[in-house]
């Protein structure tokens, strides 16, 4: 599958990890247009049925990023985020989703250059899961 | 009189009603049963057909000082539930039975046929002259059982020895096939499992720590989570808001499968989140009502996941 067609969901912290890709956009540096940024307050705001859900609608991929623990704008948003954020991605395998279409990290405001090789990366890994386990989305019809 | 019912009744001295076990007389095994007299009472037993986690209709009491005979695994899911405060510790009395595993009657009447006494003794099951070994026909979950002496305990009301338990099952039957599948056979398993939800609810109705009721995800048209629809994807995102919100909360005592009317391994699902939650955290549900659940809290020095 061309890498163009790649659906890949990211749940972005304002604080941090947007900001993070912002400032790669405003330096201009290249990187994969598969990723569909939705900002979220915290980190601590994506519920795993948000990820959960992106995958049922069809999603390729899922990357949530967030302030780097100890730096959350609201103090200990990030530190929920990772314990449930774990737990799903060792979920995903009993649910039959490669675990290499999740990823969650931690990007400041600062890590322009880090954000925008961390896509360039991210991307790449959906791309190969996508080759090996292609039709993800769960279909409508009743078999 | 026995001492199990002199126990029930002793406890009308504090209590309005008692949740416990009568014989059905059709079916010749216990159906749980709502006591409010200690005369009522009479009828109570415990036996290896007292399989009914009765603790769902704990939340559901609320207002009302309640007596509630309770196995070890029971206790599990009333010491969760006082830990989240959706059962105030004080209205309940505890009447802690000793478990010698219990019988999956369904899976006895596939071996027997319908509808007769079952008698548990020896470690054989038998009915009208038939009999197989006991752990052919125990619950899955009390092969292996940790949970014998109840977490959480005002009165003890005898029971069995602990020499009872059986050892942990091997994995048979679609525990063994699903263990050796594929992701890709694992999506499509779900989604033909999910397939044939009904949305009927039994599973969230019989679940103990469902006590969200009208608010429930699962059914919510705002968010809207999942449609009605009967459609596999849909339900495969309804039953997933359900197992996510079981997350560090399940005690495992498998009410939700058994329940489904459409046989869907909903606990296939919840035992490996529990052992997740086990490995990550070191907690199982209903450690204790003061224990706090694991995703209610965090710890600074959690980052040995090798998150980037």
């Amino acid at each position: 599958m061309p890498r163009e067609t790649l659906k890949i969901v990211g749940f972005l912290c304002n604080w941090c990890s947007y900001a993070g890709a912002d400032m790669a956009g405003m330096a201009r540096m290249r990187q994969p247009d598969s990723l569909r940024i939705i900002r979220v307050p915290c980190s601590g705001r994506v519920d795993p049925l948000l990820v959960l859900k992106a995958f049922q609608e069809g999603a390729d991929g899922v990357l949530v990023s967030g302030c780097h623990p100890g730096d959350c704008h609201y103090g200990n948003g990030n530190y929920f985020a990772r314990r449930r954020l774990e737990l799903l991605k060792r979920m995903l395998p009993v649910l039959g989703i490669d675990p290499g279409r999740f990823h969650y990290t931690w990007v400041s405001a600062s890590e322009g250059a880090r954000w925008a090789r961390l896509v360039e990366e991210f991307t790449g890994q959906v791309e190969r899961v996508q080759e090996a386990q292609p039709n993800l989305k769960i279909q409508s019809r009743i078999p | 009189m026995n001492e199990f019912v002199q126990t029930i009744k002793q406890t009308f001295k504090e209590v309005d009603l008692v949740l416990g076990w009568v014989r059905s007389p059709a079916a010749g095994v216990a159906v749980p049963a709502c006591f409010h007299t200690p005369a009522q009472a009479d009828d109570a037993v415990f036996d290896s057909t007292c399989m009914h986690n009765l603790v769902v209709h704990l939340p559901r009491l609320a207002g009302k000082k309640v007596g509630i005979v309770a196995k070890g695994c029971d206790a599990r899911s009333i010491a969760q539930l006082v830990a989240e405060h959706a059962v105030d510790r004080s209205r309940v009395i505890v009447i802690g039975v000793h478990c010698p595993g219990m019988i999956d009657v369904k899976k006895a009447w596939r071996c027997f046929g319908f509808g007769k006494r079952i008698s548990d003794a020896g470690g054989r099951v038998a009915m009208e002259g038939k009999t197989v070994a006991r752990e052919e026909v125990l619950l899955q979950k009390c092969r292996g059982c940790r949970d014998w002496e109840p977490v959480i305990c005002d009165v003890t009301a005898g029971g069995a020895t602990k020499a009872a338990t059986a050892p942990p099952a091997e994995p048979a039957g679609i525990r063994k096939r699903f263990a050796a599948m594929s992701p890709a056979e694992r999506r499509q398993f779900w989604q033909d499992q999910f397939s044939r939800c009904i949305r009927c609810y039994a599973c969230r109705e019989a679940c103990p720590l469902c006590f969200c009721r009208d608010q429930c995800a699962m059914q919510a048209r705002d968010p809207g989570w999942a449609t009605a629809a009967i459609d596999a994807s849909q339900s495969w995102m309804a039953q997933l808001i359900r197992i996510s919100h079981m997350a560090g909360r399940c005690s495992g005592c498998e009410e939700c499968e058994r329940a489904c009317p459409v046989g869907i391994p909903l606990m296939l699902l919840l035992e490996e989140q529990n052992a997740v939650i086990e490995e990550l955290f070191g907690y199982r549900a209903g450690a204790g009502p003061e224990v706090k659940p694991p995703l209610l809290t965090f710890n600074i020095k959690d980052d040995a996941w090798g998150e980037s």
